[in-house]
């Protein structure tokens, strides 16, 4: 009877591998859940819409920023951001007023800062890339005697996604009295 | 599950020590999980009476007493352990201590894997940019986009011939701070108004939701003021003097309606 025992203990029962593999078991399942649900939060369309609307809405404040402002002193780099910052029409018409523009700036020696004081966006098309900004700017001009003007502005803007970048392709001022921009 | 699986593993251990008498005594400490006094006591009433149907698990228990006949008992441990390298000779020891070696690893690869995706997800939906629904939830966006824009439109607007319009729209659209800031922005042009006799109307022209976070949210908000003075200094109607005013408004979520919780003029 050699075999008895060996086979007996063979069969023995495991109780540990039995505890190991029901664990196995629960971290497997909790993994699949885990997995699914990264998943889930991933391919969350509203996420890709939602971080769409934030890049729009920070490059139009770059944009409607960088386009208020503008140091005589250095008039090149300032005048070669509004171009980076625009596309469409709007960049043809600063480019084409630009000469003219820059001599302007030189004759009147002012320096403009802006600062945005508050943008949100009040449309999304996030799949033909276009959208439209409200931002409230506050721009200071600086006369050459050292004077300074302080004015608000309440922009409207239209951004034009190109090349996965938002860009401004329309800028105006919400108009005052009656004639409501709608 | 496992009272039954123990229960299982009771009966196979009494039944080897029976056959063999300290058979793997090594082993027989580290199998044991559950307490000793407490194994001794249910081992006890086992043998007093084999197999009363626990009210929890009756149809396991019955398994259980069948365990000592052979084909049953290697149907229900199953799932146990590759069991079949006993037969080609190796010893069951290190085959069982590779399984179990095995399964540890897999448990906590798992294990790791689901906690760094549960991270990973929670991160993704703590995403500043998920929990403003300003867009991304239209019919929110429009609703307080709305009632925000009608809201400014009574609050800023001031008839000196119906002074309770004002009084009436404050009580029902102001909370909290907003309170003693419309209180303090409001004082002058009523005065004002008062005394030329002027009716202020000031009516939204543009506005859009910055943000949206659950029952609060803030609007920014473009505005169009118009003062018709009716004194009879300036002539009987006067032309109007319009003003673009621009102002953000938080707005908080109270029995239905959103209230207007703060104003800001931008330091203006």
């Amino acid at each position: 009877m050699p075999r008895a025992p060996r086979v007996l203990a063979g069969k023995r029962p495991r109780p540990l591998t039995a505890l190991s593999l029901t664990l196995a078991l629960v971290a497997a399942g909790f993994a699949a859940w885990a997995g699914e649900d990264w998943y889930a939060a991933a391919h969350d369309d509203r996420a890709a819409y939602a971080a769409q609307r934030d890049e729009a809405l920070a490059a139009g404040e770059q944009a409607v920023q960088n386009l208020n402002t503008l140091d005589h002193r250095d008039l090149d780099r300032g005048l070669d951001l509004w171009e980076s910052s625009t596309t469409g029409e709007l960049r043809e018409q600063l480019a084409s007023g630009r000469e003219r523009f820059a001599e302007q700036v030189k004759a009147a020696k002012t320096v403009t800062t802006a600062r945005v004081l508050s943008g949100a966006v009040t449309e999304l098309d996030d799949r033909a890339g276009r959208a439209r900004v409200l931002v409230a700017l506050r721009v200071t001009v600086k006369a050459p005697d050292g004077a300074k003007t302080e004015k608000d502005s309440r922009m409207l803007g239209e951004l034009t996604r190109s090349k996965s970048r938002w860009r401004l392709s329309a800028l105006g001022q919400a108009p005052v009295g009656g004639a409501s921009a709608g | 599950m496992s009272t039954t699986r123990h229960h299982i593993n009771r009966e196979r251990r009494r039944q080897s020590r029976d056959t063999r008498p300290a058979a793997f005594p090594e082993q027989q400490p580290k199998q044991l999980k559950e307490p000793k006094q407490q194994r001794q006591q249910r081992q006890q009433k086992q043998s007093e009476q084999p197999g009363p149907p626990e009210p929890t698990a009756p149809r396991t228990r019955t398994h259980a007493t069948a365990v000592r006949s052979r084909p049953a008992r290697t149907a229900v441990s199953a799932p146990d352990t590759p069991r079949g390298r006993t037969t080609d000779g190796t010893p069951p020891a290190a085959g069982h201590r590779t399984a179990l070696a095995l399964l540890c690893a897999l448990t906590l690869l798992l294990g790791g894997f689901a906690g760094w995706a549960h991270a990973r997800a929670g991160a993704l939906r703590d995403d500043p940019a998920l929990r403003n629904t300003a867009l991304t939830d239209l019919a929110r966006t429009s609703e307080i986009k709305g009632q925000a824009a009608k809201a400014v439109d009574r609050l800023f607007s001031y008839d000196h011939t119906d002074p309770g319009a004002l009084r009436k729209a404050t009580g029902d659209l102001l909370t909290g701070k907003a309170v003693a800031q419309h209180r303090a922005l409001l004082a002058d042009v009523r005065k004002r108004a008062d005394a030329q006799k002027a009716v202020i109307t000031t009516k939204v022209t543009d506005s859009a939701v910055e943000r949206i976070d659950g029952d609060r949210a803030r609007v920014l908000v473009y505005a169009d003021q118009s003062s018709v003075s009716t004194s009879g200094t300036r002539g009987k109607q006067d032309e109007g003097v319009y003003a673009g005013a621009m102002l953000a408004v938080d707005v908080v979520l109270r029995d239905g309606r959103w209230l207007v919780s703060g104003i800001d003029t931008f330091g203006r």
